[in-house]
């Protein structure tokens, strides 16, 4: 039987969808950057994201698997009328472990045409600890080639304190967790404020996931939180589809970008 | 729907096993090796679990791991454990490990149903 991990790593095999992150500014957004998500194989069992990462973690092949989706992001990408800021996913681990990443990930950004400064890397990561000095370096080389960097997920898991200080980052994403239901919990609103706080003190800008009503919305805004994504603007979709969608006719805005 | 996830490493089973519980309405994610297993169990919720307990070569016991995870990631969840080298010392591992049943392989899939429903119909 052909094993899972040989048909995650055929050419293809992992698809790749976008998702609008916008800015709101006087009742109105624009596409402020796209990130790009992973979709494993259609109608295998790491079709979900979180499988499929589940799986290479097992696996003990993260790096692999984030490489491929790093190359197929950037293939898509390319297929776009025009580029917006993009935002990809890698692991704290990738960015401490694999050789050269830095050298090998920017070769690959040229050959697509994706220039550094429309490039952004979200930090995730599930254990640590990791090799930090690599962990560091890497993030220096690509940051002095003009790529911006986040920490995901902020607020759960190993993305917090620790991984702000060691990143320094350029975005705050914030965990969909702490972001649904803000409108009605003083405790998430608590959070938000600080985390708003944190950035302004910082020079990040923080970036809400998982916004998808209108209480959620208005208390983000309320809080200076105006970079947002989420299914109230928009699912992720295929870049196809993207191309077509009302939020991407105008051109991107990336005004408000940390430099 | 009753979500079943089955785990076996031989694919004319794993399809067969599949299509029989699908026509039976069940929803049927299906997994090939043990770490396949484990992550489909991290992040969806099944209310029963069917597990081979050699998931490589002949002997070899990854089933008997698939019950230890789920027993940790959610212990009510009911499992049955099938296996063509069943030995009193095997049963008895694989019900410490949650196991509400085993049964010898190959086992008649009407039997395998009736077992099966029996204990979802005993979960609370």
């Amino acid at each position: 039987m052909k094993r899972v991990l040989d048909r995650i790593q055929g050419p293809g095999a992992i698809r790749m969808e976008f998702q609008p992150i916008v800015k709101a500014s006087g009742g109105e957004v624009e596409l402020y950057a796209v990130e790009a998500l992973a979709r494993g194989p259609r109608g295998t069992s790491v079709e979900r994201p979180e499988v499929l990462f589940e799986y290479a973690r097992r696996k003990g092949v993260e790096s692999d698997i984030d490489l491929i989706c790093i190359t197929e992001a950037f293939e898509a990408y390319a297929q776009l009328p025009h580029q917006p800021l993009l935002s990809i996913n890698v692991h704290g681990s990738t960015l401490a472990s694999v050789d050269h990443f830095s050298d090998r990930i920017l070769s690959a950004a040229k050959a697509y045409g994706v220039a550094p400064e429309n490039l952004m890397f979200e930090v995730l990561e599930y254990r640590a600890p990791w090799a930090i000095e690599t962990f560091v370096s890497t993030l220096e080389m690509l940051r002095d080639a003009g790529v911006r960097i986040a920490v995901d997920d902020l607020g759960v898991g190993a993305s917090n304190y620790q991984m702000i200080v060691d990143c320094h980052p350029d975005y705050l994403k914030i965990d969909r967790h702490v972001v649904r239901g803000c409108g009605e919990d003083r405790w998430r609103r608590a959070v938000l404020e600080s985390i708003a706080t944190l950035g302004s003190s910082c020079g990040a800008v923080p970036v809400a996931e998982g916004v998808e009503t209108d209480a959620d919305l208005e208390t983000l805004l309320d809080l200076g939180i105006d970079t947002l994504q989420g299914w109230l603007f928009a699912h992720s979709m295929p870049p196809e589809e993207l191309a077509l969608h009302p939020l991407f006719s105008a051109k991107p805005s990336l005004k408000g970008q940390c430099s | 729907m009753k979500q079943l996830l089955i785990v076996d490493n031989e694919e004319t089973i794993l399809f067969a096993l599949k299509r029989y519980f699908s026509k039976l309405r069940y929803r049927v994610d299906a997994a090939c090796e043990l770490e396949e297993a484990e992550a489909l169990v991290a992040h969806t919720r099944y209310d029963l679990v069917i597990a081979d307990l050699s998931l490589t070569s002949g002997g070899s016991t990854e089933g008997l791991e698939v019950l230890r995870f789920l027993r940790t990631r959610s212990p009510k969840t009911p499992a049955i454990l099938l296996t063509a080298f069943g030995t009193p010392a095997v049963e008895r591992e694989a019900r410490r490990r949650g196991a509400k049943a085993v049964l010898a392989k190959p086992q008649p899939l009407p039997e395998l149903a009736r077992v099966a429903n029996a204990l979802l119909e005993a979960q609370p």
